[in-house]
């Protein structure tokens, strides 16, 4: 089994580091320096709890749960629906839409925040969880349209002519036929989606001033800072890992739903 | 075409574009238009200087030294990336719990990843030189980030093994979506494995691949973040992976030179966005139809 | 400038930068109460103060003990204080809007560039607040409670804008215990550091490491063996970005000096890949004997440093036996930079509050909490300070007025750049001292040369 070796491999290339990762989290900070790769002689919970309260994680994972949840929703209802217009239809302007778009991907976003600020200020949006809610769908919109994009255009017609054959209106096909049909796409761009948002940073630093409406990496950063300055790498672990936790969890348990998407994605 | 196409058209597409006409475009037009003047990030005036800024790209050392490292990260970065994640998801085919593992670095944010990274490749207790010394190979031991020759390409390793992931998740979903009976007839006619991924399995998810080249043509004309983290200096040593991400951010926030920066951003900007034009044009190809 | 050819940011960019379009009126539209010994500054009792603290490595603790002070004096004044991460990104904006703080902690890594913020003319005239009597003793100046150099630190063109809280020398540590065992004694020349060096690599120890990963560490002594050589001259023709500054024989030895360290092999393998928490490490685990770094060190490492490890910070040695400084001359500077914006809504309140938090008392609390040692004259007197802190106590004592700073790193971070740079090649032996000193020089001709770069003398 030449290829099952290869394909070990590799899995064990890629877990390896989030399992050091969790392990770090429980080591001291001479032992991370000393052997990195080694066990903890004792297991620290104290990095937890240290991370746990200075990042204040109960508090900031709710804000985060809230804001990326929906604006989560909103970029994959908003994104798909673009997306399959997109890909679909033939209209006047079609190419320019999509071309403007795309383009939203290739411009470093911190070159805008003073603008950014400006603009959701202006709108009495700063420090709301709606006004994050929509940046964030915002800009999470082209990468969402441009994955899926693609995905719609590669889906058979078929089943689709023959909706409209038997009376379907167009929003109709939409959500019944063809999203349906979507599924493994909205999924694999849906995760992607949320990691993205979850670990959001910048948007966030600049938006969101109000420290009771924090979410999780403004707490982080926190941690980070004082790992510049005393070294508490041990703590800036074990704050990473809490963070990571829910999605990894989330991830996890999420696979039955991947795997139904996956399924249900496949025309028989 | 069917009546209510426009009206569907117009109650689909109002408002995504809205949203982002009014938290991406205008932002980014505001940023374009700061290129054209000598902003300092600070000031509330901003000088027109025409293009004094975009000629003066092309004399700064920095810049070009940058310009060429992106340019190898995009020869080889995108490429090895899709071939591996072919590969993986090609070969995963059926045994899914493989793909499920392959995405977890996409759960690490890429500053645990950087850290990360910086531990294999630290001289004295780094993962690589330990691995080297333990399969009698200690001749090669480096210190690998502060070699100019070779921390670019540590960088790259990174990079790639950070993107795989993705790309195996979403090719499989595509190659999902391909009907099983494409695949049972061919076998039937007695193709090779390697037919059928090259004439069948290929071309049917090749929509995927080709936004799949872009999207990483565009990751591998950043690569500011990886580089701020692991590199020397950042940026080092002596400039050897410098990138342009990292230049424009050192003018915005170290130099207070905000338009300088906003040119590098516009000069990016134009050269992934002719980039990807040329990519799709050259690639353009009529859409396979399964009908 | 001909303000017709100016364009307001929001020019083009049409109205969601109105905002902007009010600023850039008059300096004196400030808030002002009646002034009386308890209230030299003229605070005005109702008015709420915004305070934005950098809280990084050393805390917030003494920013906190100050607002419970002002809140005191002021019971009518709401305080809003935020210790925040990401200065630079959170305040850029409002800054921008000139609708700052009232007052700003502008530190760390995300901090705001202040050669931008003074040419912008972003801050606060302090010499109000410098001029004002001193908490503890009416009949001080606060300008007069302050170590030498900070408010020369501070000084922009004339203008002092901006009160470092942190004082910070810089030179070369090592562990006294690890010394009083082998009988080494720390060098008073650098040719008696190289001879040291060599004695100690016989020991089966690495002489030095550093943090290689960020070269400025070692700039720090490469600069000071310079300034001692060349003395008070030498660093002022570097900072005014003198022709042939670099080349000059005091920085050209300073070069060398450190070149040799590499050349003779007295570095420990591998150090040019380390970062500073790796380095730093490796040093307090012993297998290296010296390191520079600044005298934030004993906090920074605190976790990680073994019982009975006792490190002390030892001043850079004599470059030559003629030196111009004498033998106890430091490099210093100050950090955690405070400042009042110029478009406060409550200057007067701003400038009270930075009154306080540089009294002794709150200077005190600071050296306990943060374990640095604050820029208040005898506010550390009579604390029992741990080996690292005394060590850097004493060595101001003994350096008297022979106190240098650079200043170059805030005036030109693009020269910073190259110098660090040079230093990172020089170091692994890619380039000499000459091909050092001729980049670094091309470099300063090149600042010296633009024109958008804004010029600073001293």
């Amino acid at each position: 089994m030449k290829k099952h070796f290869v394909l070990t491999i590799w899995a064990a290339v890629v877990t390896l580091p989030l399992v050091w990762a969790v392990v770090s989290s429980f080591k001291t900070d001479a032992e991370i320096f000393d052997s990195p790769w080694s066990l903890p002689a004792s297991p620290q919970w104290n990095n937890w709890s240290r991370a746990w309260s200075q990042a204040s994680i109960g508090k900031y994972l709710f804000n985060t749960v809230i804001v990326v949840g929906l604006a989560l929703v909103l970029t994959m209802l908003l994104g798909s629906l673009m997306a399959y217009c997109l890909a679909r239809y033939e209209f006047p302007g079609n190419r320019t839409i999509y071309y403007t778009l795309v383009a939203g991907m290739l411009f470093p976003v911190f070159l805008a925040l003073v603008p950014l600020f400006f603009v959701v200020d202006n709108l009495g949006m700063l420090g709301t969880y709606h006004g994050l809610i929509l940046v964030y769908a915002a800009y999470a919109l082209p990468f969402t349209v441009f994955f899926l994009h693609a995905f719609f255009r590669s889906l058979p017609t078929a089943v689709a002519e023959a909706a409209f054959l038997d009376g379907a209106s167009h929003a109709g096909v939409f959500f019944r036929v063809m999203l349906p049909m979507a599924r493994p796409g909205l999924v694999s761009v849906g995760i992607f989606n949320l990691l993205g948002l979850w670990n959001q940073y910048l948007l966030p630093l600049v938006l969101n001033p109000d420290p009771d409406r924090y979410v999780l990496a403004q707490g982080l950063a926190a941690l980070a800072v004082s790992q510049g300055y005393r070294s508490d790498w041990s703590g800036l672990f074990a704050g990473l890992v809490i963070a990571i936790l829910p999605v990894l969890i989330g991830y996890v348990l999420f696979q039955r739903q991947i795997r139904a998407g996956l399924t249900a994605g496949a025309v028989k | 075409m069917r009546h209510g196409k426009y009206r569907f058209l117009v109650g689909a597409m109002a408002a995504p574009l809205a949203l982002y006409a009014i938290f991406v475009i205008s932002p980014y037009v505001q940023a374009f238009y700061l290129a054209f003047t000598d902003w300092n990030g600070i000031s509330n005036e901003a000088n027109p200087v025409g293009l004094a800024n975009f000629t003066k790209l092309w004399s700064d050392p920095l810049f070009l030294a940058a310009l060429r490292n992106n340019g190898l990260l995009l020869l080889v970065v995108p490429l090895a990336t899709i071939v591996l994640a072919l590969f993986f998801s090609a070969a995963t085919r059926g045994t899914r719990v493989y793909r499920v593992v392959y995405f977890f670095p996409q759960l690490l944010s890429v500053a645990i990843i950087a850290v990360l990274w910086q531990f294999v490749y630290t001289p004295n207790s780094g993962l690589l030189n330990g691995f080297l010394n333990a399969v009698g190979l200690s001749s090669w031991k480096q210190s690998w980030l502060a070699e100019p020759d070779l921390a670019l390409w540590c960088v790259m390793a990174a990079m790639i093994w950070s993107a795989v992931g993705f790309y195996v998740v979403l090719f499989s979903a595509a190659m999902e979506s391909i009907p099983v009976e494409l695949m049972e007839a061919a076998l039937i006619d007695g193709a090779s494995s390697g037919a059928i991924f090259r004439r069948i399995t290929l071309p049917l998810i090749f929509e995927s691949v080709q936004v799949a080249f872009i999207y990483l043509g565009i990751a591998a004309l950043d690569g500011f973040a990886l580089v701020q983290i692991m590199t020397v200096g950042p940026g080092g040593p002596d400039n050897s992976t410098e990138v342009m991400g990292l230049g424009l951010w050192r003018n915005a926030f170290t130099y207070g030179k905000f338009g300088y920066a906003s040119a590098m951003g516009v000069a990016m900007f134009l050269l992934t966005l002719s980039l990807a034009a040329l990519l799709l044009r050259a690639t353009r190809r009529e859409q396979v139809e399964l009908a | 400038m001909n303000p017709t050819r100016r364009v307001l940011l929001a020019g083009a960019a049409a109205a969601t930068l109105s905002g902007c379009a009010t600023a850039g009126s008059s300096d004196d539209t400030t808030n002002k109460g009646n002034t009386s010994a308890e209230n030299p500054l003229g605070v005005p009792a109702e008015t709420p103060l915004e305070v934005v603290i950098f809280k990084g490595g050393y805390g917030d603790a003494y920013a906190i003990d100050a607002q419970n002070r002002y809140k005191q004096k002021y019971p009518k004044a709401a305080v809003d204080q935020k210790g925040i991460q990401r200065v630079g990104e959170v305040l850029q904006p409002r800054f921008v809007a000139d609708s700052p703080p009232d007052v700003v902690d502008n530190s760390g890594a995300g901090r705001l560039d202040l050669a931008t913020l003074v040419s912008s003319g972003k801050l606060k005239d302090l010499k109000e607040l410098l001029d004002a009597p001193s908490l503890d003793d009416p009949s001080k100046k606060v300008r007069d409670t302050l170590m030498p150099g900070v408010v020369d630190e501070g000084t922009f063109d004339g203008k002092t804008v901006i009160l470092n809280y942190s004082s910070v020398l810089w030179g070369v540590w090592y562990s006294k215990s690890l010394f009083a065992k082998h009988g080494w004694t720390f060098p008073k020349t650098w040719a008696e550091m190289l001879t040291l060096n060599e004695e100690i690599k016989k020991a089966g120890i690495a002489p030095w490491t550093w943090q290689g990963k960020y070269p400025e560490y070692m700039n720090d002594p490469l600069v000071s063996l310079a300034a001692k050589a060349g003395g008070f001259d030498l660093v002022k023709s570097i900072d005014n970005l003198e022709p042939n500054a670099w080349k000059s024989p005091a920085m050209l030895a300073a070069a060398d000096a450190i070149y040799q360290l590499a050349a003779r092999g007295h570095i420990m393998a591998g150090s040019e890949a380390l970062s500073h928490t790796e380095a730093q490490n490796a040093w307090c685990k012993g297998q290296a004997a010296f390191i520079p770094c600044g005298s934030w060190l004993e906090g920074e490492q605190q976790q990680v440093t073994p019982a009975g490890f006792d490190m002390v910070m030892g001043t850079v040695p004599a470059l030559t036996g003629s030196d111009k400084l004498p033998n106890g001359a430091v490099m210093a500077a100050s950090s955690e930079s405070f400042l009042v914006p110029a478009k406060a809504k409550n200057v007067q309140g701003g400038l009270e509050f930075l009154r306080i938090l540089f009294s002794k008392q709150v200077a005190r609390g600071f050296a306990e909490s943060a374990k640095a040692l604050p820029v208040v004259n005898g506010a550390t007197d009579g604390l029992t300070l741990p080996s690292g802190l005394s060590s850097v106590a004493q060595a101001v004592k003994a350096a008297g007025p022979n106190v240098f700073s650079y200043r170059f790193r805030t005036w030109y971070a693009p020269l910073s750049k190259a110098v660090d740079d040079a230093t990172g090649e020089l170091l692994t032996k890619r380039v000499n001292p000459e091909q050092w000193a001729d980049r670094v020089q091309k470099a300063a001709d090149a600042v010296a040369k633009d024109t958008s770069i804004a010029k600073h003398t001293r």
